[in-house]
């Protein structure tokens, strides 16, 4: 059965004059233990969608249609009180920048003890020996210490481990991680990544991992979502999506990155940018930016299709398998 | 190879700062009596940029490389050591004997919303350098002039009237590189100019920094953290820890054979798309705060191949047999 399961959901931006849509019709399971990514540029609604699975959506925001469900009970239709229960003890995030996410005033030891104690009822000590237990789990030295510090005095691969280790402290189920590593170095980040997928492999938490490097994301994730402008272009396996990625926006994400031209050669970069909400183009949002584009791009909404590999939401992978499986009828 | 362009020999910055109570009252002419501590940032660094090439600066946060990249700027004054362009010394001029060479160089900073002005229009940020420099210009080619250069990284020349915050964040970053570019400079200093920017985008900017690299015969000392880059758009790259460099060799050199084991751990951290590539080698702990001057190698808390000399000489940079030089006993011993 499936742990959560996003089902066409549509979110919205209201405003005086217009209504904008941030996300439309993005439907996704995720299994128990499962490890997802979610990627694609700035502007796409990946945090969108890790925001609004916890409905954390603020004003002018809403979720006009569809659902999340976790196990059966829909996110959408719950209360606050019900939401408080589910948020950090079901599903919990872990942001971009860890000195945004701590309390500069506070120290790290209570705010950790806060989180606990808000959710159950344990009394301060044994709050502290759980905490404890949880900052010395994600690798930290000395966690007595640490525990009577404060955010600044932390550095910043530091800081995301504490992060971390208050999203543990309720075991959750699952974890939404939205760019953990974008703010840290490289070798912070590659021990950051390898803390996150063993505290998922070893407690069978499920990962949802937003991320704009698809280096990252082939480390870590099972399956992968590309989204482009509100919608999932392309689903299916990680290394499947990166070793043959079919529609022509995962293609040219792929192929921008330095690794894939010859060193002193020009990247291949995708032309144009991200369209903002209010200028989202009919049919298919990419077909400006896409080498390939046809009339048909323009004027219709590609449909999801399973081309083998992934599904995937492109008309010029949808006529190549059509040809193919004229030829294959052909032949025989 | 080319004329050495920027010699930079010894150079050292301390950071002082005053803690403590009485540390915090700045009065005027009234010095503080609170314990100082010492930050030190760069500690000797030699380093030699050719005409025409792209020297990368890589390490992790905290190593130095925005003060080494500030200091040859001349936006931070160095504690001690030189810095020569061409044949001049210049790293105590004073601000009148320092124009000259703000034209000839430049600076691309990190972050695009911080390093353009927000209430000056795209046309205003452009024009003042160009007038500045140029007095001799007339209003109508300064004019034309900004137009070119907008044209040239790949921006609307009609949209020169708008302001900083009506551009996407590549598109600044582009505005920030046609700045640097509208005095001509021969050399421009980027720090970190991609890490605020999208895979897609980067690929724009570095692009376009190759493009007019070509055109103006440019050198470039890029700072980053980001590998994949520097492997990219390097010629040569300096590897750098605690206010020191430990090697420094060609970008395939590096990339092919890193000797340093720090060089060694940064580069098997990269996130590498195919999935063969070997785990990550784990440094323990993190760069620490170079609060003391550094005993022996900067290297040795973290270094698996420590040994007492380790702790007590610091290495030299010794030339290898494939052209790269690095600074390690273990690798002048033959024990790694």
């Amino acid at each position: 059965m499936n742990l959560l399961s996003v089902d066409h959901l549509n979110v919205n931006f209201h405003f005086k004059k217009r209504e904008l849509t941030a996300l439309i019709d993005v439907s996704f399971n995720l299994k128990r233990g499962e490890r997802i990514a979610i990627v694609g540029e700035s502007g796409a609604g990946k945090s969108i969608l890790g925001f609004s699975i916890v409905n954390l959506i603020g004003k002018p925001g809403y979720i006009h249609s569809g659902a999340i469900k976790l196990e059966n009970k829909d996110i959408t239709k719950m209360s606050l009180r019900q939401l408080q229960d589910i948020r950090g003890k079901r599903i919990a995030m872990i942001f971009q920048d860890p000195m945004m996410t701590l309390n500069p005033v506070i120290t790290i030891g209570d705010q950790l003890v806060e989180t606990i104690r808000s959710h159950t009822k344990i009394n301060y000590k044994d709050a502290k020996n759980i905490a404890i237990e949880k900052l010395r789990n994600v690798q930290i030295a000395s966690p007595e210490r640490r525990f009577d510090q404060y955010p600044h005095e932390l550095s910043g691969g530091m800081r995301q481990r504490v992060i971390i280790a208050s999203v543990l402290l309720l075991n959750p189920d699952i974890i939404i991680a939205d760019e953990p590593t974008t703010a840290l170095d490289v070798t912070i980040q590659a021990e950051i990544l390898q803390l996150l997928l063993a505290i998922c492999r070893d407690n069978g938490v499920a990962l949802i991992l937003i991320s704009h490097d698809l280096g990252v994301v082939s480390k870590v994730a099972e399956r992968t979502l590309v989204m482009y402008a509100g919608q999932i272009v392309e689903e299916g396996p990680t290394l499947e999506i990166i070793n043959d990625p079919q529609p022509p926006y995962t293609q040219g994400l792929l192929n921008a990155l330095p690794q894939m031209a010859l060193p002193g050669q020009r990247l291949n970069q995708i032309k144009g940018s991200m369209p903002s909400l209010a200028e989202r183009p009919s049919g298919c949002a990419f077909h400006p930016r896409c080498p390939y584009a046809t009339d048909k791009c323009r004027t219709q909404q590609p449909e999801f299709i399973y081309s083998g590999v992934s599904s995937v939401a492109c008309f010029m992978v949808e006529d190549m398998l059509s040809e193919f499986s004229q030829d294959d009828e052909g032949q025989l | 190879m080319t004329h050495p362009l920027i010699q930079i020999s010894g150079l050292e910055k301390t950071f002082s700062s005053e803690t403590g109570w009485f540390g915090q009252w700045h009065l005027p002419g009234f010095k503080g009596r609170g314990k100082t501590d010492q930050i030190y940032a760069l500690n000797g660094v030699n380093l030699t940029i050719y005409q025409g090439e792209t020297l990368c600066v890589v390490g992790e946060t905290g190593c130095g490389k925005s003060t080494l990249a500030r200091s040859i700027m001349g936006l931070d004054e160095p504690s001690a050591g030189e810095i020569h362009y061409l044949d001049q010394r210049i790293d105590h001029l004073n601000n009148r004997q320092r124009m000259l060479f703000r034209r000839r160089m430049q600076m691309v900073f990190q972050n695009p919303y911080a390093s353009l002005n927000p209430r000056m229009t795209v046309y205003q940020t452009l024009s003042e350098p160009i007038a500045f420099h140029n007095p001799q210009l007339s209003r109508l080619d300064v004019d034309e002039q900004v137009e070119t250069l907008l044209e040239s990284v790949g921006i609307s020349a009609n949209s020169s009237d708008r302001y900083p915050h009506e551009f996407s964040g590549g598109q600044r970053q582009r505005i920030s590189l046609a700045r640097a570019l509208s005095v001509e400079p021969e050399f421009i200093v980027a720090d970190e100019p991609l890490s605020a920017l999208d895979v897609s985008v980067q690929a724009q900017v570095l692009n376009l920094m190759m493009d007019k690299q070509e055109e103006y015969n440019l050198s470039y000392l890029f700072i980053t953290h980001d590998l994949a880059v520097v492997e990219h758009f390097a010629n040569r790259v300096a590897v750098m820890y605690l206010g020191r460099i430990c090697e420094l060799a060609n970008t395939s050199t590096l990339f092919s054979a890193p000797k340093h084991p720090y060089t060694q751990a940064l580069l098997s951290a990269i996130p590498r798309l195919d999935s063969t590539a070997a785990d990550p080698i784990r440094l323990i702990g993190e760069v620490p705060t170079p609060t003391e001057k550094p005993i022996g190698c900067v290297f040795q808390a973290r270094c698996p191949y420590a040994n007492p000399r380790c702790y007590s000489e610091s290495p030299e940079m010794r030339l290898q047999s494939d052209g790269s030089s690095v600074a390690c006993h273990a690798i002048e011993e033959s024990r790694l």
